[in-house]
């Protein structure tokens, strides 16, 4: 009977412990979950906004991705988007940190400048970046003008409109990476570098030999998690191209934005957004198993 | 052998300061058109300031069909509320999952940080639904709903309310504390750190947001600042000065934030892992 007793006010104990995570499951349940798993449902209908009815069309929906040339084009645009942006931010950033990580005065003030672009929106991100490429006032043309080059239409060629966002963008967001990288610097053993040097190393072995090998793990997190989040690119698209020219910087989510919100296509919307949530989620898979690998070997 | 060293360093000084003004100038370049008088916009860029003049600024923020100081009383409002009611709601879950006994909690734990996995994209079309037959679209609502249930936030108060000693919460339990009490006067001061980190996380996040209140924030009294830039870019393309005013509006108070609050702006970035973007 005592017994009972207790473990009925464990069981009530136990029970107000939930209540800590009602707020949370409610908002969560249908904001993420919820949401996640209509999205599939959608995905198997034609869904005009308007339309009373949504009929079941089965795989159709993704059948016509597979065919669907401008999708492939904006994933083309997408991946040479994500790919460029990140390997140039990856090495920009580690270089520029490890010289700020050598010096003996000064650091604080680098890391201070060079992170100031992070905290633009993307919006004012794209006004600036807008006029600094703009072909006739631009001061990219008017820099390269004093070396006697021709302007160049940087916004509006075909080849060069992805490496031009992604030069905006490698300038917005360097100083993010820059940060971890410095954080990563600090926690190397100071020992080993203590070696080399009295071993008669100069600085350029103990970059490639020592640093390189020590920080790979970092580098290669900077480099997936960067490409992940270039993966989603929007708002350079939106506001300093509007996708062009022609459609030579339409990105996935450029292209769900036009499909949900311009056509008001949601099933059909619902289809590219779980294509590139297919093609995230494999990456970041990849990026699980690599990364539980590395440790393994490590430690 | 000192000189050498101090000669090296002084090339680094000489490189990191050439990076330093490539990385200001498009922002100075940009400041400086918004502050000449208008006409000098559509030329080649100059050093020298030709004139100094507030008119684009007074133009952007009196102009009838701009609603600039709407826009901006808007993003004050949505972000500060947003975070107020996210870090509230995750702070408390983060604890439940820290510390509470719970069956089943390790595995709703993991199906929170599976979702973590999936793109936001995913969800909005259901979200924008949802939103729509609520009748909640051009709603302030629209923006706090689908934001509090923030993942990250729990992952990342979990940590800190993890390394928390036990005694406080026996103590507390003696003094006769019930458990809501316990959480709210001895855990939740304790993790003020990361409470701080996730505030100016979730507030510039928030604060920079541009896909989602552009679908949902259509009248032009509601919008946000970053969409109001989208309308002020798209519209007024022909004003350069006027349209770079804008922007600096907007660019100021997120500069100042980060002035004061550096540091713990860049500890955040680094509690965050994924270095912004």
């Amino acid at each position: 009977m005592k017994r009972n007793k207790l473990t009925m006010y464990k069981v009530k104990d136990i029970g107000g412990n939930y209540l800590f995570l009602l707020p949370f499951l409610v908002f969560f349940c249908t904001f993420t979950i919820g949401p996640i798993l209509y999205s599939f449902f959608m995905s198997l209908h034609r869904w005009p906004i308007l339309a009373k009815e949504h009929p079941f069309v089965g795989l159709d929906n993704y059948r016509a991705l597979l065919k669907d040339k401008i999708w492939w084009q904006a994933l083309r645009n997408t991946l040479y988007f994500a790919t460029l942006t990140a390997v140039t931010t990856t090495i920009f950033s580690f270089v520029l940190s490890n010289f700020i990580n050598n010096l003996k005065r000064g650091a604080n003030f680098y890391r201070f400048v060079f992170y100031t672009p992070v905290v633009l929106s993307v919006a004012a991100m794209g006004i600036v970046m807008g006029w600094t490429f703009n072909t006739q006032y631009g001061i990219v043309n008017a820099f390269i003008g004093l070396f006697g080059i021709a302007p160049v239409n940087w916004l509006g060629s075909k080849e060069l409109v992805i490496p031009s966002l992604s030069l905006a963008s490698v300038w917005w967001g360097f100083g993010g990476p820059m940060i971890i990288f410095l954080a990563g610097f600090q926690n190397l053993p100071s020992s080993y570098f203590e070696a080399a040097r009295i071993d008669g190393a100069n600085n350029r072995i103990i970059f490639f030999k020592l640093t390189i090998p020590l920080m790979a793990p970092s580098i290669l997190f900077i480099i997936i998690t960067q490409f992940i989040a270039h993966l989603q690119v929007f708002g350079q698209s939106y506001l300093i191209t509007g996708g062009g020219p022609g459609r030579e910087s339409y990105t996935t989510i450029y292209y769900l934005y036009q499909t949900a919100w311009r056509y008001y296509r949601m099933g059909y919307g619902s289809t590219i957004a779980i294509g590139l949530a297919v093609i995230i989620f494999t990456i970041t898979i990849i990026q699980y198993l690599v990364g539980n690998k590395r440790a393994k070997v490590e430690y | 052998m000192k000189k050498k060293i101090d000669k090296n360093e002084l090339i680094v000084h000489i490189f990191l300061m050439i990076v330093a003004v490539f990385c200001l100038l498009p922002l100075l370049f940009c400041l400086k058109i918004s502050l000449e008088p208008s006409r000098f916009a559509f030329q080649m860029p100059t050093v020298r300031m030709n004139g100094f003049t507030l008119e684009n600024y007074i133009n952007v923020f009196s102009r009838q069909d701009l609603m600039l100081p709407n826009w901006f009383a808007n993003s004050v409002l949505v972000s500060t509320v947003l975070v107020a009611l996210q870090v509230s709601v995750v702070s408390m879950t983060a604890y439940a999952f820290a510390r509470l006994k719970m069956p089943g909690k390790e595995i709703l734990f993991s199906v929170l940080l599976f979702t973590m996995m999936i793109p936001a994209q995913v969800t909005m079309i259901p979200v924008y639904m949802i939103i729509k037959n609520l009748g909640l679209l051009d709603r302030f609502l629209a923006l706090w709903l689908p934001g509090i249930a923030n993942v990250f936030g729990v992952f990342l108060l979990r940590q800190f309310y993890s390394t928390i000693p036990g005694e406080f919460e026996e103590a507390a339990k003696i003094d006769g504390a019930g458990k809501f009490r316990t959480y709210v006067q001895i855990m939740l001061p304790q993790a003020k750190p990361g409470i701080i980190a996730l505030s100016i996380i979730s507030f510039l996040g928030s604060w920079n947001d541009l896909f989602w209140p552009l679908i949902v924030m259509n009248k032009l009294e509601m919008r946000t600042l970053p969409v109001g830039l989208t309308v002020l870019n798209g519209t007024y393309a022909t004003e350069r000065a006027l349209v770079l005013a804008g922007a600096f509006v907007a660019i100021l108070p997120a500069l100042i934030v980060y002035g004061i609050f550096q540091r713990k702006i860049i500890e955040g970035t680094m509690l965050s892992g994924i270095g912004g973007r």
